[in-house]
């Protein structure tokens, strides 16, 4: 009789606290408009995601911007992330084709799966390079059938990421479409103002000779007019062999190019080596937010890029 | 009517595909794709003009680009890969591999995966080779849309029992499994034929994940084993299993997992009648059934520094297991002569420790050192060093050179093994799980 008693007590006390707590919940936490939890591939996507969501989004990104994005590893902490994201917004193209879908499949979240309303694949707003022709396999190294993936380095192309996410955020949250619209509207005259700033740098960059180490840096090339004459990698993905690299310092002889662009994450020991045999620069060169000191936004990562390139440019012409 | 010429103007633009893509930059001044422009420019300005009339704050489409070749799988094909795994055993007195050949291709692993439906995916793994002929290594459907942050599995899967016994061999960092796996789970791993359920938590802030199974029975029956009546006759003589992982970042470069194991299940075990091993009514090797229980702890650091992580990487791992064994199980009744069990009459105890350093872009070494008390020599301690050196020409090829000192019980000969294995990947095959 105890025992029952007892057992009523508690079942009534527990029911009474699952009643009452979501009331005294509230009135601890007063009520916050909802924000679009974003999860990015990268810290690019991330900070355009940041700059057109405002305050009515929370976003983190997995990959770092002093990392490769191929290689990122699908840690389990990356799956809780993802598990109450309302977007995941990727790169795509294969980019992220060695962890994505391990996240992805362990998020158990249906709004990022493929199909999902969240699921945004940011390359459908791009106008793809390097898309393969003809047959393609892996004799060709590292390749990116679907094109190159490497796009947020051209501004317009940040441009079309911002566009992408206003329409996105703005269809899961309709109350918020004029506030993402107005921020997507002032990223993009931020991005032009500060494109006229280093409007006279893509002058002093325009038509120079570049080896770059990978095809990471074409959209770049394209949009400030560098040429790049040859690559650090004798294939996409593959590491360079010395016949590669003989072969590249004539080139370098041939065509005056003088620079060397890498990324921080390749061992620069070769491009020294290089560097050594053709009086050229090394450039290391952040391929993504955060990939430096003081590169802590998309416009930073272009402004300090594009100025390190022609600062290195117009120093290796000088040197000649 | 302005309204419905939008509508349909937003329709043809849109229908150029999800997968925008364009030609590469030689092929931009083709006059079709200004045209393709022309018209994307008029549809856009249409709907400013009905946004100007209509006074609405509906944000213009994100430019999109004319597709260049519709849907990258229009067929609908599954995703098909294929992993060879070519091992070499130059081994001086003979080779120590189950074909008794000097070089041979072990497995060839031929995997098939695709979305089944928005509910459901397939993967189906089969292993070829000369030995055993074509086998069915995993083959189940995963339910990506289970209610309450649940996942299921259902169909054949390596049983998640320890760390390394759901890894494939021919993707393992050594060239076999662990001896104390090879031992208590099996020769190529543990797998089962059920379902397998996972769920998340992360109360604590960190990723926890308990996994159970429940398969059609634990473990591979001895070859030749004939029992009365089938392990699994009973449901309490299914295999069931459990793991739960635990998974903290220490930072951003160093990771540890520490998780618990234990699987359990009944497995044909020898009896004798009247001290000879062949009793009335069997049609092979009597045997009864005996309930094994396997339990375990593992624990796996990593280190990989993200800026250098193309260069340099460690893990660490070791796990220990505990083979608990029934000790007097139900014996049949043979008229006319008494029936003993002959099978494993106490547990078992082992272990291993892994360790693996990358040197460079594509070198790694590791070593690793087992201990186990063995089952099939009465227990007696068997212990293993091996050092690996692999090579890793791309991530989709790998060569792994070993040398092993295996050391059975105390009086038996020591065995230096010297191992080469090859594997090669074709394919988009699936990530290994981390």
């Amino acid at each position: 009789m105890l025992r029952r008693t007892l057992a009523a007590l508690v079942t009534l006390g527990a029911g009474a606290l699952a009643v009452t707590a979501p009331a005294f919940a509230a009135l601890a936490h007063p009520i916050a408009v909802p924000k679009l939890k974003v999860v990015t591939s990268t810290t690019d996507l991330d900070d355009i995601a940041r700059a057109v969501g405002g305050d009515r989004v929370s976003s983190v990104h997995i990959s770092e911007g002093y990392q490769d994005p191929h290689f990122v590893e699908a840690k389990p902490s990356f799956i809780l992330q993802l598990r109450r994201a309302d977007v995941f917004a990727f790169v795509g193209l294969d980019l992220e084709i060695g962890w994505m879908s391990l996240l992805v499949d362990g998020s158990r979240n249906p709004k990022v799966r493929p199909g999902g309303s969240g699921y945004l694949d940011v390359s459908r707003a791009i106008p793809v390079i390097d898309v393969a022709r003809g047959n393609v396999d892996r004799s060709q190294g590292d390749v990116h059938p679907l094109g190159n993936p490497h796009y947020w380095l051209d501004p317009e192309n940040g441009k079309r990421i911002a566009a992408l996410f206003r329409d996105k955020f703005s269809e899961l949250d309709p109350a918020g479409a004029p506030t993402y619209a107005r921020n997507a509207q002032a990223f993009v005259a931020r991005l032009d103002a500060a494109a006229r700033g280093w409007a006279p740098q893509l002058a002093q960059i325009k038509g120079k000779p570049a080896v770059a180490w990978h095809t990471s840096w074409k959209y770049f090339a394209e949009y400030t007019g560098m040429n790049i004459v040859g690559f650090m990698e004798p294939k996409p993905g593959v590491p360079p062999s010395p016949a590669h690299l003989a072969g590249l310092v004539q080139t370098m002889k041939r065509t005056g190019a003088k620079v060397i662009v890498m990324e921080p994450f390749y061992d620069r020991k070769m491009a020294d080596f290089v560097a050594s045999k053709t009086s050229a620069r090394v450039l290391i060169l952040p391929p993504s937010v955060g990939g430096a000191k003081g590169v802590g936004d998309y416009i930073a990562l272009m402004r300090y890029d594009i100025a390190q390139l022609a600062n290195t440019l117009q120093l290796a012409t000088a040197q000649r | 009517m302005l309204r419905i010429a939008v509508i349909l103007s937003l329709v043809a633009t849109c229908a150029t595909g999800v997968h925008a893509q364009r030609p590469d930059s030689t092929a931009r001044r083709d006059s079709t794709a200004r045209a393709d422009s022309v018209a994307r420019a008029d549809s856009i300005a249409l709907v400013r003009e009905l946004e100007r009339a209509q006074g609405a704050a509906t944000p213009p489409a994100a430019p999109t680009q004319p597709s260049q070749g519709g849907p990258t799988n229009p067929r609908l094909l599954p995703d098909i890969s294929v992993i060879g795994d070519v091992v070499g055993d130059f081994t001086p007195d003979e080779s120590t591999q189950e074909s008794g050949r000097r070089v041979d291709i072990r497995e060839v692993e031929l995997a098939l995966g695709a979305a089944v439906d928005p509910y459901f995916r397939a993967d189906v793994i089969l292993g070829l080779s000369d030995v055993e002929g074509i086998a069915i290594e995993e083959s189940y459907i995963t339910a990506t849309a289970l209610p309450g942050g649940l996942q299921g599995r259902l169909g054949r899967f390596h049983m998640p029992v320890g760390k390394q016994n759901t890894t494939h061999r021919g993707e393992l960092q050594t060239v076999e499994y662990p001896y104390v796996i090879q031992r208590f789970l099996g020769e190529e791993a543990a797998k089962g034929t059920g379902l397998w359920l996972s769920q998340i938590f992360s109360p604590l802030g960190f990723y926890q994940e308990l996994q159970v199974t429940a398969v059609d029975h634990f473990g591979e029956d001895e070859e030749g084993l004939v029992t009365l009546r089938p392990a699994n006759r009973s449901l309490g003589g299914m295999g069931f299993s459990g793991r739960f992982r635990n998974y903290v970042d220490l930072s951003q470069s160093t990771n540890i997992e520490v998780s618990g194991s234990a699987a359990t299940g009944r497995l044909a075990q020898p009896i004798v009648c009247g001290g000879v091993a062949s009793c009335d009514g069997f049609e092979g090797a009597p045997a009864t059934v005996a309930r094994q229980s396997v339990v375990g702890a593992d624990v796996t650091l990593r280190w990989r520094p993200l800026q250098q992580g193309l260069y340099r990487s460690f893990i660490l791992q070791a796990e220990v297991m505990r083979q608990l064994n029934e000790r007097s199980p139900a014996l049949p009744v043979v008229s006319g002569t008494t029936v003993a069990y002959a099978g494993p009459a106490r547990d078992f105890d082992g272990a291993y420790v892994f360790a693996r350093y990358q040197l460079g872009r594509r070198r790694y070494v590791g070593a690793r050192l087992d201990w186990v008390k063995d089952p099939l020599n009465g227990g007696q301690s068997f212990k293993a060093a091996s050092g690996y050196l692999q090579l890793f020409p791309t991530e989709f090829s790998k060569f792994v050179v070993a040398y092993e000192r295996a050391m059975p019980s105390a009086g038996a000969k020591k065995l230096n093994r010297i191992l080469f294995q090859s594997t090669f990947a074709l394919g988009p095959h699936r990530p290994h799980p981390f």
